[in-house]
């Protein structure tokens, strides 16, 4: 089964859209802001084996993963996708009850921290991860701008006795990061479509608010920013893609510790997508006027999202010195060879 | 849902064509040694001798047909040929309009005549076009031109001014577009293009100097100028169509995000030596890093467009939106780099660059399509207008 199989994944594409549209309603991101979990779509995207996405038992790769994302991003589906996914990418089996988080000191922030049990806590600067028991550890709500239910949770002696868990996981981080600018990707293009639906219909003056130069130079430059957002995440999964490609090429099953990430294909989708959208989500609210202002219009439920997802697993400002620090080692005669390395 | 409406594919350059980069590294370090490289600027730099050599080496008219003297080669190769030449500052403005649009235009609508007479040439890196679109009062609106060309015996008269054709004043000829019917209710309708011979009788080019102190662009003034019936490229009225079918190939190409390029080098390099000596931060990495990003991105994007053009596709928006972000880029880097460094740090190279890329920056937005046109071009392909 090739990961890069398009049938599958247009397969995939067409289902999760289905779903995300019959049960991600407005609704159900709205209660799940107040803390209430969207069970039934969780339950629906589980029968349909899409919680399981990237796992080679479900015939799926990375690439069918990151799309999964995208899609999920376009509808801002308020679960622990990318979490979740990544901890079973990273266990190699299926594991409905645990979840991913990068090791910050002795602490880890997890998301709906009542669905899961235990958790991949990934320590970034060593590249190891291992995985911890979340039971009967003190924890403490956080205050996300999401408002979905988040904790920090002490992992302390918890992580010690984990020892004999600790695998090699060099790729982990690179993968959560291109993760959230997969789902960024997405969120930019709904809110892209929101802003265009919207201002072909709003009439002010006498006409459709579209039809007004300045509106039309504005959605113009949000939709250029969403194209360079695509592209640079389109290359950061294909680049990814191949490496596992490789990977698989020498065993039927692909170890995480084997996963050849090239970083800096993921630090330019990083940093591209999430400056796209400081430019995207102020653009797209500003032709909506005071309506994309409330809490009844949901573009405020993508927009929470992007300027969340944007900071998460590295902010363009982290990934974007890796690519200063690989240029620095370099000659500057060598430059223009280290762009063209970026195919 | 609505559907997405501008797609740039992920498409790689193929792997056959890093013999062709290795190609062009190596001519550029044997004809065109670093220490003559100073700007990236596709309009810097007007070599006859240079573009020769380039036409020797099959460089130019990389994708027309061997019959017309072309070599028959992808838009990728091309691609590559163009990205080598500007990142290394090469003199490559006598033959980039002719190589760039004007052979196509006359692949696509010449006579034989005319494909016999220029195309061959300027495959050979020896025959050079200027565009003749601009007026004193037709600028962003071309359909407003007024110069016009009137039907006589044996061939047309012009009479008008054309503004800002680069290299007029240096090169062969230029196609230009012209009324050959009175306005009507149809903006677009009435509009030809001829290829003028620059340097015939009835035709005065007077360069103008821009801010950075060069004689680059010309107003162009035609007296009374007689074309023959043979000069008139493709149907009379057709114009508009003809002059909007160049643009994908004006506007995508890496000539739009790689003016700036020479900055991102010098910057490179002094961050380089700092950062030997441990003097370089986070913040300063981070902002070379930010730039290396967009400049990976946008040729990644532009390489799309190549494939755009090579399945024979007529790419106009995505080329409109590649310039537009590409420009904006072209004017960020100066400004970013100007602030990572202060200038009792920066090297005479990189100030040199700075202050070259500077001047000329004003001019990024506004040739080859306003920023204002682009975003029209680009809110027109998202179903607006």
């Amino acid at each position: 089964m090739s990961s890069t199989d398009l049938s599958t994944n247009d397969l995939i594409i067409d289902t999760a859209t289905r779903i995300f549209a019959d049960g991600c309603s407005h609704s159900v991101v709205e209660a799940a802001q107040e803390g209430v979990w969207a069970a039934s779509l969780w339950t629906t995207l589980a029968d349909n084996g899409l919680l399981e996405i990237g796992l080679e038992e479900s015939g799926t790769g990375l690439g069918e993963l990151f799309e999964f994302l995208r899609v999920a991003g376009r509808f801002a589906a308020p679960l622990p996708l990318l979490e979740s996914l990544i901890a079973q990418f990273a266990l190699g089996k299926p594991t409905s009850d645990t979840t991913f988080a990068v090791l910050q000191g002795t602490t880890v922030e997890i998301a709906w921290p009542e669905r899961f049990s235990a958790v991949v806590a990934l320590d970034v600067a060593l590249g190891e991860a291992r995985l911890v028991s979340l039971a009967g550890l003190k924890s403490a709500p956080c205050e996300v701008m999401l408002g979905e239910p988040v904790a920090q949770i002490e992992l302390g002696a918890a992580w010690q006795a984990a020892a004999d868990t600790q695998f090699a996981a060099p790729g982990l981080y690179a993968l959560a990061a291109l993760g959230r600018a997969a789902q960024m990707c997405g969120g930019l293009e709904a809110s892209l479509n929101m802003a265009i639906g919207y201002c072909s219909e709003r009439e002010q003056f006498g006409r459709t608010i579209s039809k007004f130069q300045a509106i039309q130079h504005q959605l113009a430059v949000l939709a250029s920013e969403v194209a360079a957002s695509q592209r640079a995440t389109d290359a950061a999964i294909h680049s990814l893609v191949a490496s596992q490609s490789a990977a698989v090429g020498t065993s039927s099953a692909l170890e995480i510790s084997r996963l050849d990430v090239r970083l800096s294909d993921v630090a330019v989708a990083k940093v591209r997508v999430g400056s796209a959208v400081g430019i995207g989500a102020e653009i797209a609210h500003q032709v909506h006027g005071a309506m994309g202002f409330t809490m009844e219009y949901s573009l405020h439920q993508l927009t929470r999202r992007l300027w969340s997802w944007r900071d998460q697993f590295g902010t363009e400002s982290d990934w974007a010195e890796l690519l200063g620090d690989e240029v620095c080692a370099g000659s500057a005669d060598d430059l223009w060879a280290y762009i063209t390395s970026h195919g | 849902m609505q559907n997405q409406p501008l797609q740039f594919q992920q498409i790689g350059l193929p792997e056959a064509t890093e013999e062709l980069r290795a190609q062009v590294r190596e001519f550029l370090r044997s004809e065109y040694p670093a220490s003559r490289r100073r700007n990236s600027d596709f309009t810097s730099g007007h070599d006859p001798e240079f573009s020769q050599a380039l036409g020797a080496q099959g460089w130019i008219g990389m994708t027309w047909p061997k019959a017309y003297g072309g070599h028959e080669r992808t838009f990728f190769e091309r691609y590559v040929v163009t990205e080598e030449l500007l990142a290394a500052g090469a003199p490559v403005s006598a033959h980039w309009i002719a190589d760039r649009q004007s052979g196509p235009l006359l692949l696509r609508y010449g006579s034989e005549a005319q494909r016999e007479k220029h195309v061959a040439a300027i495959a050979r890196g020896e025959s050079y076009f200027s565009i003749g679109m601009s007026e004193p009062n037709s600028g962003s609106d071309l359909a407003s031109v007024r110069t016009t060309a009137s039907e006589v015996e044996g061939g047309w008269v012009i009479n008008g001014t054309k503004l800002w054709s680069t290299d007029a004043h240096r090169n062969h000829f230029m196609v230009a577009l012209v009324r050959t019917e009175a306005p009507s209710k149809n903006r677009h309708a009435g509009l030809s293009q001829f290829i003028v011979d620059l340097k015939k009788d009835g035709v005065e080019v007077r360069p103008i100097r821009n801010m950075t102190g060069n004689e680059d662009f010309n107003e162009v003034v035609f007296t009374d100028y007689f074309v023959s019936a043979e000069d008139l490229v493709g149907e009379p009225g057709n114009g508009w169509a003809q002059v909007t079918s160049e643009l994908g190939y004006e506007r995508s190409g890496p000539e739009r995000f790689l003016s700036a390029f020479r900055i991102l080098v010098e910057l490179a390099r002094s961050l380089q030596e700092q950062a030997a000596r441990g003097e370089v931060s986070q913040q300063q990495k981070a902002q070379l890093g930010g730039l290396v990003a967009q400049l990976i991105t946008l040729r990644r994007m532009s390489i799309s467009v190549a494939g755009m053009l090579q399945r024979g596709d007529s790419p106009n928006v995505e080329a409109a939106l590649v310039k537009e972000l590409g420009n904006n880029y072209e004017k960020l880097v100066p400004e970013v780099a100007r602030l990572v460094l202060p200038l009792q740090r920066r090297s005479g190279q990189l100030n040199a660059a700075l202050q070259d890329t500077l001047l000329l920056s004003p001019s990024f937005t506004l040739r080859g399509g306003t920023r204002e046109i682009l975003r029209g071009v680009i809110a027109r392909g998202l179903g607006l207008r």
